[in-house]
């Protein structure tokens, strides 16, 4: 039982430490919360649903398509709608809320699009269960912890070792600064949503066999996944995964072991104590005004 | 020629700020640009790192036309800068900024990075090498560990030249490098165009200090209003009528 707990503590800490981590990258990037990151795992989902059950593409080319237009589709936001609102110079809370607009937006046309139904995929592995330690455990989440994690030592990688990724944190850190280092800031902030998108995205789509396509999956799930990028440390992209594995975790063992009915109570109750007791998030992020 | 600056002209609404310029630099030399304050020096120079774009007029630059070119295409091409203000990366490190400064000649990709591969180690090696190697030009080597943001204002200075530098460009501009300095740290500013220009870069220079450009300069462009007033060596420069007419006239300082 315990084992089993953990587990699914696991999967959905992992995606909620995906989703984390696209916030903070916006964050980094942009200085932005963005709501529309919980309706982009949502859309995901329901894409790769409709590649792989509609249209009967395997399901690994379903993640990469599915990844690629929520590349297109995170990047195309912040051009064409974020960017467009900062060069006017308004308040911070402005874009914010044009965050939420796009949300609202996205979900309804979700629901246009495919319907107000609950779906579900087929499964995806030929065997169901795999046995770890004399516990069955369904092969979907094994796959959905360890892609989680594949895709977060790319990042970490991607983000540290490679040119792009300097360019990027340099752009995040100070753009007139990067401008000056033969850095295209605004194509590096684009690229950053792009791939907050596209971690959203295929969370949605490793979530998808597991606990169905519906259109409100994304809006609590996006907005834990808050929760989880500010307990690791809001900006920090390991505190994203930490915070998140941590919440997951927490809440599950307090569905399975007090109540399913006020996890999140339990949850939020600990994110509350945890803003006042450390709001640098476990890895000390700049969380006060000075 | 190196750079090649032909009528540019650019206007801020109905006022000139770069009225029909036309400077030709050679290679290894030190330029110096000067003028009464608001007679778009600094203007000139956004215009040829790309920051603004001209309104007509074109930039040639190692036979390049530069002219409307965004500024990371301007590094590209070989022309590093820094700016008035200063303008680090001042949560990094020192090494870092040096490292960031280099990313452009950055050659291995996310596969080598991602199976830590021997050239991708090597290349990382060579990096923070060279980093180090630039440090220790400026004698920031032991700072090199240090955030960017708590090095001394002089400090700060010689960092932002040595991360322009660490882009490996032919020309380099600097907008006023001694404001802000000492007089020690003048006369090492001065040493240090000098190594600069050794290591086969060229130097443009936006500066106050007379004595300074007076220095250090090979030639000299003198702007007023947005248009060349005059162009010369110190001493034509010195003894020109209309440059003292021009200082004189604007009240500007010595």
């Amino acid at each position: 039982m315990l084992f089993q707990v953990i587990v699914s503590g696991f999967v959905i800490g992992c995606v909620y430490g995906l989703i984390a981590l696209g916030y903070s990258l916006i964050y980094k990037a942009s200085g932005l919360m963005n709501f529309a990151q919980g309706d982009v795992l949502t859309l995901g989902c329901f894409l790769g649903y409709t590649f792989y059950t509609l249209l009967g593409l395997p399901y690994w080319l379903s993640l990469i398509i599915t990844a690629a237009i929520a590349f297109f589709f995170g990047m195309g936001e912040e051009r064409f709608i974020i960017r467009k609102l900062q060069n006017k110079n308004v308040l911070t809370v402005y874009v914010v809320l044009a965050t939420i607009s796009i949300q609202y937006i996205l979900q309804n046309s979700i629901q246009a699009i495919w319907g107000p139904n609950m779906l579900s995929y087929p499964r995806v592995f030929p065997w169901n269960n795999v046995t770890i330690f004399g516990v069955n455990i369904q092969t979907e989440s094994v796959f959905c912890i360890i892609m989680s994690f594949i895709l977060m030592m790319l990042l970490q990688v991607f983000m540290n070792h490679t040119k792009f990724g300097t360019a990027m944190r340099a752009s995040a850190l100070d753009a007139k600064a990067a401008k000056a280092c033969g850095i295209n800031p605004s194509f590096a902030t684009g690229v950053t949503w792009g791939i907050a998108a596209a971690l959203a995205a295929t969370a949605g789509i490793l979530l998808g066999p597991i606990y169905g396509v519906f259109i409100m999956l994304g809006q609590t799930i996006g907005r834990k996944g808050f929760a989880a990028a500010i307990m690791g440390g809001y900006g920090n992209v390991i505190g994203a995964i930490v915070g998140g594995v941590l919440l997951g975790l927490i809440e599950t063992m307090s569905a399975a072991y007090w109540s399913s009915t006020y996890k999140d109570m339990i949850a939020y109750g600990l994110l509350l104590i945890f803003l006042y007791v450390k709001p640098t998030g476990i890895f000390n992020e700049k969380a006060l005004n000075r | 020629m190196l750079l090649e600056i032909k009528n540019l002209c650019l206007s801020f609404g109905g006022l000139k700020a770069t009225n029909d310029v036309s400077i030709a630099m050679e290679e290894g030399k030190v330029y110096a640009l000067i003028g009464p304050n608001g007679a778009g020096k600094t203007t000139f120079f956004n215009l040829i790192s790309g920051v603004y774009k001209p309104d007509s007029g074109t930039i040639t630059f190692d036979g390049q036309r530069l002219d409307g070119k965004r500024p990371y295409q301007v590094n590209e091409a070989g022309i590093a800068r820094t700016y008035q203000v200063i303008n680090l990366f001042k949560k990094m490190t020192v090494l870092d900024n040096v490292k960031v400064g280099m990313h452009t000649k950055l050659k291995s990709g996310f596969i080598q990075s991602m199976f830590h591969t021997k050239s991708q180690q090597a290349e990382e090696a060579a990096i923070i090498d060279k980093a180090m190697d630039l440090l220790a030009f400026v004698g920031l080597k032991n700072h090199m560990n240090d955030l960017a943001g708590d090095l001394s204002y002089g400090q700060q200075r010689l960092l932002e030249i040595v991360r322009a530098m660490a882009s490996e460009p032919k020309l380099i501009l600097l907008d006023e490098p001694a404001a802000g300095m000492n007089s020690t740290e003048k006369v090492e500013l001065n040493v240090l165009i000098r190594k600069i220009l050794a290591r086969g870069i060229t130097v443009l220079l936006v500066e106050h200090d007379m004595k300074l450009v007076m220095n250090i300069a090979d030639h000299i462009f003198v702007l007023n209003h947005g248009q060349k007033l005059a162009e010369g060596s110190p001493l034509e420069i010195q003894n020109n009528p209309k440059v003292i007419e021009a200082y004189l006239g604007g009240g500007a300082k010595k």
